[in-house]
């Protein structure tokens, strides 16, 4: 039987790739590639700050004064961020009006500078200030 | 359409009249029958404490802000001393030295956390309890919980008098700090000289005013001895309705609305 391996793994028959589950498909293609977007972002940005060696998720807190010391483009993020308490890059480009790509980079952006925390849920990543500090 | 109700009073200096403003904004809105929530949060100088001569409280903001306490706990209700208006509940904080210690000791990841109760008071008072404005006293100049008052305000209202190094450092903090945030903000000149309030030249002041600081004026309050005199023993708007300063708070409760 013919079948095909996904960027996941997994198997995917000729049936479901021609016929009966065309858009299950597309979706888990759009899926794996969002996955493998970010994590290209995240070895872009510990190129770009020569930290190959580090951690990449050290703990920072999202105080205040943080926000004040961080660029503009970021600080906006962080803030809807701290607004919604919990939101997905679709939720955040909503509020700030910027593309949805625009603002998933800059959430990827934060959490590897420790500020934020992602969690995925099914399809979608939800970005949040750690709940440990927000208790 | 509800408006949007958190509003922040701050100042660079110390001594703008930054409680009293707040605390006859909030008489002003309870009047006109508004649901209004006052928070002291200048846990450095507190003085909503004794302005409504309740010294003690089971709970305090304190408490809320650590975390050990939710904030139903820590609002009281002192609708009555307002008549025949809305309501008005006040969140008081701790003026005891040993709270007042405890609270400049704070680390930086206690205060991201009080940044987060704070901003989760739009979602358990406005949204859940019905208040129609929460008004932030907080203290003056770039302090972590005056930053935090601003962070999570909708509108920051900043108290300025003609001291020069008041206004050179307002200038800034409206460029360094408001800016940055993106906060909606509007000027009160407070203790503004009569020979200026009283003549032709209010307009040009107030429009020379809008040059410097580049954001609207909200109001010009002049300089009232009887204002003073009252030596903060009561509040102002309730038991003055005529005087002028309840006129200008009068008129600056209405623009509000508008911002």
């Amino acid at each position: 039987m013919y079948t095909r391996k996904t960027l996941r793994g997994t198997r995917v028959t000729r049936q479901e790739i021609l016929g009966k589950k065309p858009l299950h498909v597309l979706e888990k293609i759009r899926e794996n590639l969002e996955k493998l977007n970010e994590k290209m972002e995240i070895m872009i940005e510990l190129q770009k700050h020569g930290r190959k060696d580090v951690q990449p998720f050290p703990e920072a807190p999202l105080d205040v004064m943080t926000l004040l010391s961080m660029p503009d483009h970021l600080r906006k993020t962080a803030m809807t961020v701290c607004r919604l308490g919990r939101a997905t890059a679709e939720e955040a480009a909503q509020q700030t009006h910027r593309a949805r790509a625009v603002e998933s980079s800059y959430l990827n952006q934060l959490v590897i500078m420790g500020h934020l925390k992602k969690e995925r849920k099914g399809r979608k990543a939800y970005f949040y200030v750690d709940k440990e500090d927000q208790r | 359409m509800k408006l949007d109700g958190i509003i922040a009073v701050h100042s660079y200096k110390g001594g703008t009249g930054k409680t009293l403003l707040s605390v006859n904004l909030a008489a002003t809105l309870v009047k006109q029958g508004k649901k209004i929530c006052l928070l002291d949060l200048d846990f450095r100088a507190p003085s909503l404490a004794t302005i409504f001569k309740t010294e003690k409280a089971e709970y305090w903001l304190n408490d809320y802000l650590n975390g050990t306490c939710e904030i139903d706990k820590v609002l009281i209700d002192l609708s009555e001393r307002i008549r025949n208006g809305g309501k008005l509940f006040v969140g008081f904080a701790n003026p005891a030295t040993e709270a007042i210690r405890e609270m400049s000791a704070k680390d930086r990841k206690w205060e991201m956390r009080a940044l987060g109760r704070l901003l989760a008071l739009r979602n358990s008072l406005l949204n859940e309890n019905g208040f129609d404005y929460l008004i932030f006293d907080t203290s003056p100049g770039l302090q972590y919980s005056s930053i935090n008052a601003i962070v999570s305000a909708d509108v920051v209202i900043v108290a300025t008098t003609f001291d020069r190094s008041d206004v050179e450092g307002t200038k800034r903090m409206l460029r360094e700090l408001y800016d940055l945030f993106e906060k909606k903000t509007e000027i009160v000149v407070n203790k503004v000289l009569n020979e200026v309030s009283l003549k032709s030249g209010k307009s040009e002041v107030q429009t020379k005013m809008k040059e410097i600081y580049q954001v609207p004026v909200l109001a010009m309050i002049p300089c009232f001895c009887d204002v003073s005199r009252a030596e903060g023993a009561f509040i102002f708007a309730q038991e003055k309705p005529d005087h002028p300063f309840t006129k200008i708070l009068d008129e600056m409760a209405k623009n509000l609305k508008n911002i």
